[in-house]
């Protein structure tokens, strides 16, 4: 069936990307006007035939079922998972020791104390990061004790630890090897763009399958997902080192290992502290969604809040996961900026070398030893505040008040319902009604005008193999809320997003803000959507917009604000009208900029609509929670594919070529 | 291979060999760098442009234009001798930077000899080629290249590093070094705190701090302000009347190559077009390419009354002041304003020529044609 869906490949397949702006403007709608022709002719010989053979559904014949082989599969691990040498020997050591070091962890974690823990947390995020940030790490554990949610927090904190650790470890190797050698950078580099588009949940099921629902499957996933970001600007700062100070290195004599350990490693650190970074919130998020295959902790606690939509409980672990992350973000940015200045490090003398860190470490173990002598290893009881109740009643209070029934506007209900009955729905059945030909057209047509003739063949041909794998329905429910949500978030980002850009104030006041949203754990933006607007497709789409925004926004205002000033400067000595100078200069240079927000903007999107399976999403993201639940995997596996497919397909949709400078591995 | 090895063997110039063949120079001075046709070609299946006699006279884009390869040093025959400053000069692209970087194979010559202190260069291995780095031959880059993590004190004695000094000893060296290149009291700053001037004397004190037997010089000071490469200049400059250290200068600033200059080869797409001491190039372009390119050089601050003087007639030989035969022109035409008169030249003793008012005006009006025809002849 794939010689149906792939476009013809033509010999015209590259741009002239190289070609001066004004002609090549000219000629690259040229080219696009080819390339649909060329579709057009290829639909008006193929579509007949399809209809007539097929129908419009996606048909049985080119449906596989794969839920049969993936049922015996599973069934095979779960019965050999005690005898084979495979676990025994490989699997089991990695898990078992898995365990024992997040154990290990956890048990000195719970050995310091609560006072232990937050005194060396707050004294070690003023030795790296200062003393604001260490005012926020106190702060932050103190409320994470006082809502109640120690324990969790202590075992969320350990299962991080061990899963930063290894994907640290993990994807510096991978970076290392990739940034020293040519060749396996070119391997690599498409693999982990790639892994980086991928929702969360497409990792939990295969995970799931190899160890089972537990802590080593929980941390395995987050490690990776969490380790490709540490790999890749490992081996992006290795190779960006400046080719000028590599050479003098050379001169005088220095042996590769010399020049590795005293130039590249150091000349790379700012990225690989940037590595670390992104590394920690990416597992972060992760650890909190592995929750629903067995990690225990903050995640879990809210995920059995939301099952039961129990707002208020829920809000009590997400408090701590936000601060969580952004102490940890926070800290080891501050970390990256003082290590990446070239300034030498600066303060009295007494307060550099190792003697500082022994004090921190000896002022921990005072603090823990109080806490231990008076008896309160675990934050006490009494101290421990409520809130899921008042947070409830106040829940109750919208649903009476808010949901609906409110003069003129309405109410948030309603909106949902409207939203869900007027736009969701159409666009569903639409989708659902389209001849499953003309969507792979579609996507074909899309993805050939904007990347090359690669992406479109990777876009139809993982577009195809979510009808092979017969979740077209499910599917297309999913990419509706997608669609419904990017556009919604398109217009609200690209707006806010041009109006930053024209002030600073807005802008001043729009940053920090955009930095908390955009530290934030997916998880945790599905719990004010259930309280606004209860359970349901429309709550999702909702999650969708909010997590995407701050990151469309951003590069929108970014991408406007670096447009040549030269270009606005003589636009603005003709003349030029604001929105002349918007529309005609402005907008056209950031073009760049705007693709590459479209495609971050689909990218996040989706990966929230897909959790929203959570909350009522349905599609794709329950089949992954239902297989999970009711250890189906066959259809949670098949799920998890079906939205890697899709992800890849709406990645290589909005994939301007300019990001793709090989073309390879489209 | 008459005609390939123009560029150095029919230059009109006393102290290349004639011949361009690999035997050393036989002035008595001592020979570093010796350089025999060598070649440095880019692009696919380069190393058989340089025995490919059909492509070798090809010119640069001819080259280009047939085989896809481009010659960045063609067929290039010279010495270094010990203690001189040896400059190269030449346009960007037209190939010195390689040239340097062949010398202690940073870019691995295509073709040709390359001789230090008479071992082989292109025949040693990995090990020979380090120590050689690492020992005798350090160099100070344009763009300096320093390590922006470390204080200026360990970016001097990093060199010293590589070389697997202990921290004391190094500290201790690079100490002096910094002293020495005049940047006392910068020592825990960091590159990027200093200027740029005060970057490549950081540049500089690395290389010396290794104590090279040659240090060799990639456009040093092209990236710095005119006021502050003038003064690097003259830092070279008594850096080298003091130690007396071999040096191996690439340029593409004529004054500077004039300045810092004993020798000069001067380099077009690849080929050395001249190479002599700094009057000859200036006094005696060997072609319309060279002539253009010193055009606009003060010559009475370059030639000397050698150039000018007129033989003596009777009754000259032994009045008026006397010059010695290196006075630079402008010295000249002040010993000459001041006397009034014509002024001898006496060399040990003798008195060789006489200079006048008519004499050092032909050479700054740039009509002392009848030599300069003879030279170029």
């Amino acid at each position: 069936m794939s010689n149906v869906s792939a476009p013809p490949v033509s010999a015209r397949g590259t741009l002239g990307v190289d070609t001066p702006k004004g002609p090549a403007q000219a000629l690259l709608q040229r080219r696009g006007l080819a390339k649909l022709l060329l579709l057009a002719v290829a639909a008006a010989v193929l579509v007949p035939l399809l209809a007539a053979k097929y129908g419009a559904a996606w048909p049985h014949a080119l449906t596989v079922d794969v839920s049969g082989p993936l049922g015996k599969t599973s069934d095979w691990i779960i019965n050999n998972r005690d005898s084979h040498w495979l676990f025994v020997y490989f699997l089991g050591h990695l898990s078992n020791a898995v365990v024992i070091s997040v154990r290990a962890v956890y048990l000195l974690l719970l050995a310091l104390g609560w006072t232990g823990v937050t005194i060396g947390m707050t004294l070690l995020a003023w030795r790296v990061a200062g003393l604001r940030i260490a005012a926020t790490a106190l702060i932050s554990f103190l409320v994470s004790g006082l809502l109640g949610m120690w324990v969790p927090t202590m075992q969320t904190l350990a299962l991080m630890v061990v899963a930063v650790a290894v994907s640290v470890v993990v994807g510096a190797l991978l970076g290392l090897a990739a940034g020293l050698s040519e060749r396996l950078f070119r391997i690599l580099r498409p693999v982990l763009d790639t892994m980086q588009v991928l929702p969360a949940f497409a990792y939990l099921l295969p995970v799931v399958l190899v160890f089972g629902i537990g802590v080593p499957a929980a941390l395995l996933a987050t490690v990776i997902y969490a380790a490709p970001p540490m790999a890749r600007l490992t081996a992006l700062g290795l190779r960006g080192a400046d080719p000028n100070v590599l050479e003098a290195v050379s001169s005088l004599g220095a042996t590769g290992r010399q020049r590795l350990v005293t130039a590249r490693l150091p000349l790379a650190r700012k990225e690989l502290l940037l590595g670390v970074n992104q590394t920690i919130m990416m597992a972060l998020s992760m650890v909190v969604i592995a929750s629903m295959i067995g990690a225990a902790g903050l995640g879990d606690r809210v995920y059995q809040a939301l099952a039961s939509v129990d707002v208020g409980a829920a809000l009590a672990a997400a408090i701590p996961i936000v601060l969580l992350a952004i102490v940890m973000d926070r800290t080891t940015a501050a970390a990256g900026e003082r290590l990446g200045a070239d300034a030498p490090a600066t303060g009295p003398a007494w307060l550099r070398g190792w003697l500082p860190w022994a004090g921190v470490a000896v002022v921990t173990a005072v603090f823990a030893g109080l806490g231990r002598m008076s008896g309160s290893l675990v934050w006490p009881d009494a101290w421990a505040l409520d809130i899921a109740h008042p947070v409830n009643h106040f829940k109750e209070w919208m649903v009476d008040h808010l949901y609906s029934g409110v003069p003129v506007i309405g109410g948030t209900a309603d909106w949902a319902a409207h939203f869900t009955n007027w736009v969701l729905n159409p666009l569903r059945d639409g989708l659902t009604a389209l001849p499953w030909y003309g969507t792979l057209l579609i996507v074909a047509a899309l993805a050939w005008l904007i990347g090359t003739w690669r992406t479109a063949v990777t876009a139809v041909l993982a577009m195809a193999a979510i009808g092979v794998l017969g979740v077209w329905k499910p599917s297309m429910n999913t990419l509706s809320q997608v669609l419904a949500a990017l556009v919604v978030t398109l217009v609200l980002g690209f707006g806010i997003g041009i109006l930053a850009a024209g002030s600073k104030r807005l802008e001043s006041v729009l940053r920090p803000v955009l930095d908390v949203m955009q530290t934030m754990p997916q998880f945790v933006y599905l719990i004010p959507v259930v309280a606004l607007f209860a359970v349901g497709r429309a709550p999702a789409v909702a999650a969708a917009v909010v997590y995407a925004l701050p990151a469309v926004i951003r590069i929108t205002t970014q991408g406007l604000r670096q447009v040549d000033p030269a270009a606005v400067e003589s636009a603005r000595s003709l003349g030029a009208t604001r929105w002349q100078m918007l529309r005609q200069v402005q907008l056209p240079l950031a073009r760049p900029a705007l693709l590459l927000a479209v495609n971050q903007g689909v990218v996040l999107v989706l990966a929230v609509v897909i959790i929203g399976g959570l909350v009522g999403g349905g599609a794709l993201g329950y089949d992954v929670v239902t297989g999970l639940a009711t250890g189906d995997l066959g259809l949670g596996l098949v799920a998890g594919v079906a939205i890697v497919c899709l992800g890849l397909m709406l990645d290589r949709v909005t994939q301007p070529t300019e990001r793709r400078t090989t073309g390879k591995g489209a | 291979m008459a005609t390939t090895s123009a560029g150095a063997s029919e230059i009109p110039n006393a102290r290349t060999p004639k011949d361009g063949s690999a035997a050393p120079e036989s002035d008595g001075r001592e020979v570093v760098f010796s350089v025999r046709h060598l070649w440095k070609v880019f692009g696919p299946k380069a190393d058989r442009i340089p025995e490919d006699s059909s492509v070798t006279d090809l010119s640069a884009q001819e080259l280009r234009e047939k085989t896809g390869c481009v010659a960045a040093v063609r067929d290039v025959s010279f010495d270094v001798h010990k203690g001189e400053v040896f400059v190269v000069m030449g346009l960007s692209g037209s190939g010195k930077s390689t040239l340097v970087r062949c010398l202690t194979r940073l870019i691995e010559p295509t073709s040709g000899e390359l001789e230090m202190d008479g071992e082989d260069v292109r025949a040693m291995d990995r090990t020979a080629l380090r120590e050689l780095r690492r020992r005798r031959a350090a160099m100070v880059f344009q763009h300096f290249g320093l390590l922006p993590h470390r204080s200026v004190v360990d970016n001097v004695g990093y060199g010293l590093e590589i070389q697997g000094v202990g921290k004391t000893e190094r500290r201790k060296k690079a100490g002096e070094i910094v002293d020495k290149v005049g940047l006392a009291g910068l020592e825990k700053r960091r590159p990027g705190q200093l200027s740029g001037g005060q970057q490549q004397r950081v540049g500089l004190a690395r290389a010396l701090a290794v104590d090279p037997e040659v240090l060799l010089f990639d456009e040093p000071f092209s990236a710095l302000d005119p006021l502050i490469r003038r003064d690097m200049q003259e830092e070279v400059v008594r850096l080298h009347r003091e130690e007396g250290r071999t040096m191996v200068f690439i340029t593409h600033d004529l004054a500077e190559a004039l300045r810092v200059g004993d020798r000069i080869a001067l380099m077009r797409d690849g080929q050395i077009v001249q190479l002599g001491t700094p009057e000859e190039i200036v006094g005696s372009p060997a072609d319309d390419y060279v002539r253009d390119f010193v055009r606009d050089v003060p010559r009475e601050q370059v030639l000397t009354v050698r150039r000018a003087m007129r033989p003596v007639e009777d009754g000259e030989a032994d009045q008026g002041p006397a010059l010695g035969p290196d006075t630079l022109i402008s010295d000249a035409i002040e010993a000459v304003a001041r006397s009034g008169g014509a002024v001898r030249i006496v060399d040990d003793g003798r008195c060789v020529g006489i200079v006048d008012h008519a004499c050092l005006l032909n050479v700054v009006a740039r009509v002392d044609g009848p030599q300069h025809g003879e030279v170029a002849a």
